[in-house]
């Protein structure tokens, strides 16, 4: 089994994860957290394909876009950190669920 | 042959002391004795496998650069873990002050 | 051999996500988070892509990691994720709710185990495409660097990267207006007087210009460049206001402005010039390439450096 493919396969599963806290986490960090793990599968699938098409050197296209993407990811989730500290502050709610 | 026998052994050194710093850092009962395990065996662990990779390297820039990356470890774990040993005893006065 | 170390990565990856999702209590869930990102950069060592896990260890999980621990400040560190549903009202009320929630999820099981065995089978199957290692690489003597990553993020795609700098100030400016801008000036921490901080603080900060610089310049022929390099300058920055010197909201405003909008205004202005002189927006001169790109690198790490610390002086009241 080449290396790309346990990747390959484990982005896929990452990604599941990230999905399943999206929905089922109560708390709004452990949704941004999981935002972030989601991201974290998709640029492991991109980066594990780059090994794949390597000749001597790694296909650098997959990676100037993970790169990129990482710090608009990371930005993007402190937009949402923003956010859900600023309701925090204004409502005292921790979680979007109306159950009291 | 006699070096590689002293990398391996000074690896293994190093690998000896993460192991036991992470014991201590699963078992001890409270954070200052975790702090405590955690800083000392760790750096140690640390300075050995540098040592064993600069050995193992043989060139002596190459070499230079892991000593400077082992010093400045040492350096910032040094100041992190007194900033959450300050951080708990601040804790602690607070409680107790709040106790009497 | 070197098969152990690629499996026993992949399960820790996979295991920390699950800890991070189930962790009882929110503040091991973002330590986890810390050791997940870290696990990830080791990844991408191994698959070779040295310039992404520099990135991935500085930004997604030492920068987020700040932000996220941060956070905990606000909301209650002892938050636990099964704390709803328990109602102390008669008539079986508790029961009701619970079979009422266990459809959804059972619902919403099936629907991720579904998705998960079709993106497996996709990923499995997917075809040989052979990529575009082999384009990138045959005009690499042209693009003015010798590193083929750098080459596509400032030369081929330079278009993208100058968008993705403006992403990250409209980041910006949205955290503004979600937080009104108000606080922003007057968003200094309370100065700690550790002398040991200030001092561990003080031995830091030229060694992470020192090490920025080099990222930035030794970009042309290896691992290293814009973004690296300005996650080094904007820990920098972050240290000196956790050291109680907040220096970035204290310089005039128009500075400040200026080095937010240094990278992206620098980079337009080279591409309308080239657009002038009968190019395309970003086609850079062949015998200028690698300087242009160089002073492109600079500007862009010195105001993505900012933006990073804006957004930490900003989150952290």
């Amino acid at each position: 089994m080449e290396t790309y493919k346990i990747y390959s396969i484990t982005s896929v599963v990452l990604f599941a994860i990230g999905l399943g806290g999206l929905f089922l986490a109560k708390h709004f960090l452990r949704k941004i957290i999981a935002t972030i793990i989601m991201g974290g599968g998709v640029f492991l699938c991109l980066v594990s394909f780059a090994d794949r098409d390597s000749l001597s050197y790694a296909d650098p296209v997959p990676h100037a876009l993970v790169i990129t993407g990482i710090v608009v990811a990371v930005t993007a989730a402190a937009f949402a950190l923003s956010l859900a500290r600023r309701i925090h502050k204004f409502s005292g709610e921790e979680t979007f669920t109306d159950e009291k | 042959m006699i070096k590689e026998l002293l990398i391996v052994l000074l690896l293994l050194a190093g690998c000896f002391f993460f192991l036991a710093g992470t014991l201590g850092l699963l078992r001890f009962p409270d954070l200052f004795s975790r702090l405590h395990a955690l800083t000392n065996a760790d750096n140690l662990g640390l300075g050995f496998i540098a040592a064993g990779m600069a050995l193992y390297i043989a060139s002596p820039w190459t070499s230079v650069k892991i000593f400077l990356i082992w010093i400045l470890t040492l350096l910032s774990s040094a100041t992190s873990s007194y900033l959450i040993a300050r951080f708990q005893r601040g804790q602690d006065k607070s409680k107790n002050r709040r106790e009497e | 051999m070197d098969i152990l170390i690629d499996i026993l990565l992949a399960l820790l990856s996979v295991y920390l996500a699950f800890r991070c999702m189930l962790a009882p209590k929110l503040s091991k869930a973002v330590f986890v988070f810390f050791a997940f990102g870290l696990t990830l950069a080791l990844a991408w060592i191994r698959l070779g892509a040295v310039d992404v896990a520099i990135a991935e260890a500085a930004i997604a999980s030492g920068f987020m990691g700040v932000l996220l621990l941060d956070s905990l400040r606000d909301f209650s560190l002892t938050f636990s994720k099964n704390h709803n549903v328990i109602e102390v009202k008669p008539n079986n009320s508790v029961e009701v709710k619970n079979r009422s929630e266990l459809f959804p999820k059972i619902g919403l099981g099936i629907g991720l185990l579904l998705f998960l065995l079709i993106s497996l089978e996709a990923v499995w199957n997917i075809p040989e495409g052979g990529g575009l290692t082999a384009l990138a690489g045959s005009k690499i003597s042209e693009s003015g660097v010798e590193h083929p990553v750098t080459a596509v993020l400032l030369n081929y795609r330079a278009y993208d990267t100058w968008l993705e700098i403006g992403v990250i100030l409209m980041g910006l400016l949205a955290i503004f207006a979600a937080g009104g801008i108000k606080q922003y000036r007057k968003a200094g921490i309370t100065p700690s007087q550790d002398p040991i901080l200030r001092q561990a603080i003080l031995i830091f900060i030229p060694v992470l210009f020192l090490f920025g610089a080099f990222l930035l310049y030794f970009g042309k022929m290896g691992p290293g460049g814009a973004f690296q390099a300005a996650v080094m300058w904007g820990a920098i920055g972050i240290l000196l206001h956790l050291g109680g010197w907040p220096v970035f909201t204290e310089i005039p405003r128009r500075l400040r402005l200026l080095m937010l909008t240094a990278g992206l205004g620098f980079f337009l202005f080279l591409g309308l010039i080239f657009m002038t002189t009968g190019g395309a927006l970003f086609e850079y001169p062949p015998a200028y390439a690698g300087l242009l790109i160089l002073m492109i690198e600079t500007f862009g790490a010195v105001s993505i450096a900012a933006a990073l610390t804006a957004i930490f002086a900003f989150l952290t009241k």
